[in-house]
């Protein structure tokens, strides 16, 4: 799961400037609607009509795209198959005109954050993982009612439970509890979302959850703290010590000095970005086997905005827009050759975790993502490339090879990246891209 | 090339698999028996793509657990190991 040092990037925010008041999940915003009546009849009638089952906006139409495994539902098309192409989905719970801020990719499930604070899930459901109240799959997405009433600005999906906080810095969790990882006080499982009681006192900014551990980034007048709860073994929880499983948050005191704006939790990783762009990883090593248990800092001239956590390998975008890699002996990373050309080894980068510049052809990376061992990214000129493991054709590149160079998925449209707006999400095996036209990214923006 | 080294009480109990279980990349889970582990087998693979892992666990552990010709005199039964928690 990709974290970002630009804080709140939707809810919020997109709220505050489309002047809706409300709070409850069930009223999305009527973007649309709204925009769509000044002047352009013929096309507000053709977009009345395609929002029946597409999400709509001012200039365009949302689409969100998804490829790659989808046995357990994932991919939201209502088939329990693999693509190996990007197939756009049609959504009928948001045909109220909702535009999809951001998501978050887990094992198997997906969690849709709206622009107005709703949210809905859909794929595997066999741990409660979707919040909807049993224990089963769902094919297509669905609203999570268990909810209402809340704004919900920030989610995060790990391998089988899933994490939501509000606007009031209230967080919920659901899913498999086996280690601990709901941060409940105990080892249930829950297929309601269910608030932790332990943070009631504090604000919570975000969640990250990775594959039996979570982390919490809890905002307060004395600054930003992250607490780490679930499974320890391999050092993820970053509370200095080897522990099984604690199934209530604990505090990283190591990261109290760092003003931290970003977490992020994949595997048995976990990272954190400070406010000027630093980063920090603790749990299982990305190139040895060598565990951190506390939070390491990644000594580098660079200042970072964001990164994406794999299995075996974390990207790392610049402020400048250039991608570097770490970690990625498995499948996510470039080949041998590949990296030979393009190890930079930054000045001051440790032996053990280099990171390593990715070739983009001098153009400007603005979104990435990590699946467990592929990699996404948008560039500049709005094409989104995909390189690592695709047997499962989360690649989107009409095979199931495995690639080591990044190539062009193509989005049926060919992308202009003036007037679109893309983000890409992974989940273990599985890719999301979300194509918002310019005027409705700026609200979920 | 196995994918990970993973150790058995890492890995969870499915009930409804009757096999021990680790998440795989894939989305899908590793998978090996109790039966595979009484045969030594070692490697847990997962039945929607290529990859397995290698399953580091005391044989000994495993046999006897059921009247299985092949205890070598050696512990017998003792609980199983279970889901970690």
């Amino acid at each position: 799961m990709p974290i970002t040092r630009i804080k709140l990037q939707h809810g919020k925010n997109s709220v505050a400037n489309s002047g809706v008041q409300s709070k409850k999940s069930s009223c999305f915003l009527d973007v649309g609607v709204t925009q769509c009546t000044g002047g352009q009849p013929n096309r507000r009638k053709l977009l009345e009509e395609k929002r029946q089952s597409r999400l709509i906006d001012a200039d365009g139409e949302q689409e969100i795209w998804s490829w790659g495994a989808g046995t357990d539902g994932q991919l939201g098309t209502g088939r329990l198959e693999d693509e190996i192409l990007p197939q756009l989905l049609r959504i009928p719970s948001l045909s109220s005109g909702a535009v999809v801020s951001s998501v978050s990719c887990g094992g198997a499930h997906v969690i849709a954050l709206t622009a107005g604070g709703g949210v809905l899930t859909w794929g595997r459901g066999n741990s409660g993982q979707l919040g909807l109240g049993d224990m089963v799959s769902s094919l297509e997405p669905k609203p999570v009612m268990g909810l209402e009433g809340c704004f919900i600005t920030h989610v995060s999906a790990g391998w089988s439970h899933s994490g939501f906080v509000s606007d009031e810095g209230k967080v919920y969790s659901c899913g498999d509890g086996s280690f601990g990882q709901l941060g409940h006080g105990d080892f249930q499982s829950r297929c309601f979302p269910d608030e932790l009681l332990f943070f009631s006192d504090k604000h919570v900014d975000q969640i990250a959850c990775g594959m039996r551990h979570s982390l919490a980034l809890v905002k307060g007048c004395c600054g930003a703290q992250v607490y780490g709860f679930g499974a320890g073994k391999r050092g993820q929880l970053g509370i200095s010590k080897k522990i099984q499983s604690v199934n209530l948050p604990v505090l990283s005191s190591e990261l109290e000095a760092a003003e931290i704006v970003g977490i992020a939790a994949a595997g048995d990783h976990s990272a954190a970005l400070s406010t000027d762009g630093r980063l920090f990883t603790w749990g299982r090593g990305f190139r040895t086997n060598s565990d951190a248990f506390s939070p390491q800092y990644l000594p580098s001239p660079l200042s970072f905005r964001k990164v994406a956590l794999g299995w075996n390998h974390a990207l790392v975008l610049t402020d400048e827009g250039e991608l570097y890699m770490l970690g990625g002996k498995h499948h996510g990373t470039l080949s041998d050759s590949e990296k030979l050309n393009a190890t930079n080894s930054l000045p001051g980068a440790t032996n053990e975790d280099n990171f390593r510049a990715v070739p983009a052809g001098g153009i400007k990376i603005l979104d990435i993502a990590a699946g467990a061992e592929h990699s996404v990214v948008v560039t500049e000129d709005g094409a989104v490339k995909t390189w690592g493991w695709g047997e499962h054709g989360q690649l989107g590149l009409g095979d199931t090879c495995d690639h080591t160079n990044p190539q062009t998925v193509f989005l049926r449209h060919k992308l202009e990246s003036a007037d679109f707006d893309v983000k890409v999400y992974s989940g273990s095996g599985f890719t999301v891209a979300i194509t918002t036209p310019h005027a409705a990214a700026k609200l979920t923006n | 090339m196995s994918y990970d080294d993973v150790e058995i009480e890492d890995m969870e109990w499915n009930e409804e698999l009757q096999a021990f279980t680790y998440p795989c990349p894939c989305g899908d889970l590793f998978q090996i028996t109790k039966e595979d582990l009484k045969l030594g087998e070692e490697i847990a693979r997962c039945p929607s793509c290529s990859l397995y892992i290698t399953v580091i666990y005391n044989m000994e552990d495993f046999l006897g657990d059921s009247d299985h010709k092949n205890n070598k005199g050696l512990q017998p039964s003792k609980q199983q190991p279970i889901v970690v928690a």
